[in-house]
């Protein structure tokens, strides 16, 4: 196996295809498929859903917290990547962020696909070492006696962080919180949205 | 199939005769299906040549298996229709029986595992400071440091032992919290904490 | 990248308003990784496993980090592992790829998306 890269990616990948291909051991029609159920279908509006939920009730939130796939499974949340989600509660006491170090491990099926930022070297080696610098990098500030959690995903299991519910929210309906819970507070970079009023 | 056109070069590079375990299953079946359907190796391949041509291309052993389906049909040991019944869209030629929403890995990681877990939470523990020259999910950070158990997360196959074809090997899997001190030194900061999740070979008592 | 269409069916996928996908390639990559892995080719932590290991080679090298490069490398490292494609064989098609005239219209018999 080389190490250096004498083809440009589009050939190397056009290669792999078209070998595939007339070996019988592809179905692009299938392949499109999924891609579009992955890029359409996943994303972060399904961990915001369970977000909202725990934010409003809290028998939901204890679930959530001790079974994670459990709980958003009633959700009818399910699909690549979480064969364990363990979902992280964020307090005044305790920050947390999550990171895979070693690759890119992200939970495809509550969050979608991960941002480039997230797979970067930069984030993957500083936000382990220097977590604060790094959410201060995104605008977030966190408090000398807050704990920070950073979550390396190291194996399989999945982590979510449940953010913590903004001020002056307590008339809104669960579908208006879930428009407050943007996909970086679930991967622990930023907070869930303030409100204007 | 002689002079039929519209195909590819033939992969004469392809020298591997099996790419899938089941591929060698049915080799293996090819006598015994015969002989529960009372059939013979003629019977076999005419089966095989009647086979559709959308479903002749899917290679080799997949004409195998839809010739033996065939085969059992005709030779009354299976009803018309019961196979794809019992299978359930696990046919070769067609996707294993998982939804649009499995988990890339199939039947997953998770494992069910024979032996008691070593630790438990709370236990104070040490990552091993063995370099390892294979696969590993334990991060260079974090060899051989000093971490305590905050959660027993169940059994799972272990990466380490799986990709060098050694087995699956269900391993207890632990998540251990680390002060960030512990990792970095004092310049770290006081009040921060990585959890890493350490599979239990990685990890020794600390007496 | 910044002359991507945003919208229509020229649109380049996107997650919470940040492009997934920044090439054809890239998309196809990960298209083909899941597919084969739902097929039963390899389980997802072999491959896994092989994107660990290229992302670690590409952070000791010298050239700029290419995360969908990796993966592209680990797909192709997981379909030799497996025996789908030989390793050679997938030389020799880069090579024939590679020597097609610049501009060639895309006559292999396969549509791209």
């Amino acid at each position: 196996m080389t190490t250096t890269e004498p083809f440009a990616p589009e050939i190397r990948l056009e290669a792999i295809e078209s070998l595939l291909l007339e070996k019988g051991l592809l179905d692009l029609d299938r392949v499109e498929q999924r891609l579009e159920m992955i890029t359409t279908e996943l994303g972060p509006m399904n961990g915001a859903r369970a977000v909202a939920r725990a934010w409003v009730d809290p028998d939901y939130r204890s679930r959530l917290l001790e079974d994670g796939t459990a709980a958003v499974r009633e959700l009818g949340i399910d699909g690549p990547q979480v064969e364990m989600l363990v979902v992280v509660e964020n307090t005044p006491e305790v920050h947390n962020v999550v990171v895979c170090t070693l690759c890119s491990c992200y939970p495809w099926a509550v969050l979608g696909l991960p941002p480039a930022w997230y797979k970067s070297p930069e984030y993957r080696a500083r936000v382990v070492r220097e977590p604060r610098a790094v959410l201060a990098d995104f605008g977030t500030e966190v408090a000398p006696d807050v704990e920070v959690r950073v979550w390396d995903s190291s194996a399989e299991v999945r982590y979510l962080v449940l953010p913590e519910r903004p001020a002056g929210t307590g008339s809104r309906s669960e579908s208006e919180l879930a428009a407050l819970v943007n996909r970086d507070s679930m991967i622990g970079v930023r907070r869930a949205g303030q409100v204007d009023d | 199939m002689g002079g039929m056109e519209g195909f590819g070069p033939v992969p004469v590079d392809d020298d591997v005769t099996f790419h899938e375990p089941w591929e060698r299953q049915a080799q293996g079946l090819a006598i015994p299906v015969q002989v529960a359907a009372r059939s013979n190796l003629d019977a076999f391949r005419h089966a095989i040549e009647r086979v559709p041509p959308a479903q002749y291309l899917e290679g080799y052993f997949h004409r195998w298996a839809r010739a033996f389906e065939t085969v059992l049909v005709e030779g009354g040991v299976l009803a018309a229709g019961e196979l794809d019944e019992r299978l359930t869209g696990q046919t070769p030629s067609t996707a294993p029986a998982r939804t649009t929403k499995a988990v890339p890995g199939g039947s997953g990681a998770k494992r069910p595992g024979d032996t008691p877990a070593r630790f438990e939470v709370g236990d104070q523990v040490r990552t091993t400071a063995a370099r390892t020259s294979g696969h590993t999910r334990l991060p260079g950070y974090a060899r051989d440091r000093a971490g305590v158990v905050a959660a027993v997360s169940g059994t799972w196959v272990l990466p380490d032992t799986n990709a060098h074809g050694e087995g699956e090997q269900p391993t207890w899997l632990y998540s251990v919290r680390f002060p960030a001190r512990e990792l970095w030194g004092s310049g770290a900061g006081e009040a921060d904490v990585v959890y890493l999740d350490c599979f239990e070979t990685y990890l020794e008592p600390v007496t | 990248m910044t002359d991507l269409p945003v919208e229509g069916p020229a649109a380049p996928p996107r997650v919470n308003g940040e492009v997934v996908f920044e090439a054809p390639w890239q998309r196809r990559a990960f298209g083909i990784a899941v597919d084969l892995c739902e097929q039963g080719a390899y389980e997802w932590r072999s491959f896994q496993q092989a994107l660990i290991g290229r992302v670690a080679e590409a952070e000791r090298g010298d050239h700029p980090f290419d995360y969908w490069q990796c993966w592209l490398n680990a797909l192709g490292d997981v379909v030799e592992q497996t025996g789908l494609v030989a390793l050679d064989e997938l030389d020799q098609r880069s090579v024939s790829l590679a020597a097609r005239p610049a501009g060639h219209d895309h006559e292999h018999g396969h549509p791209h998306r």
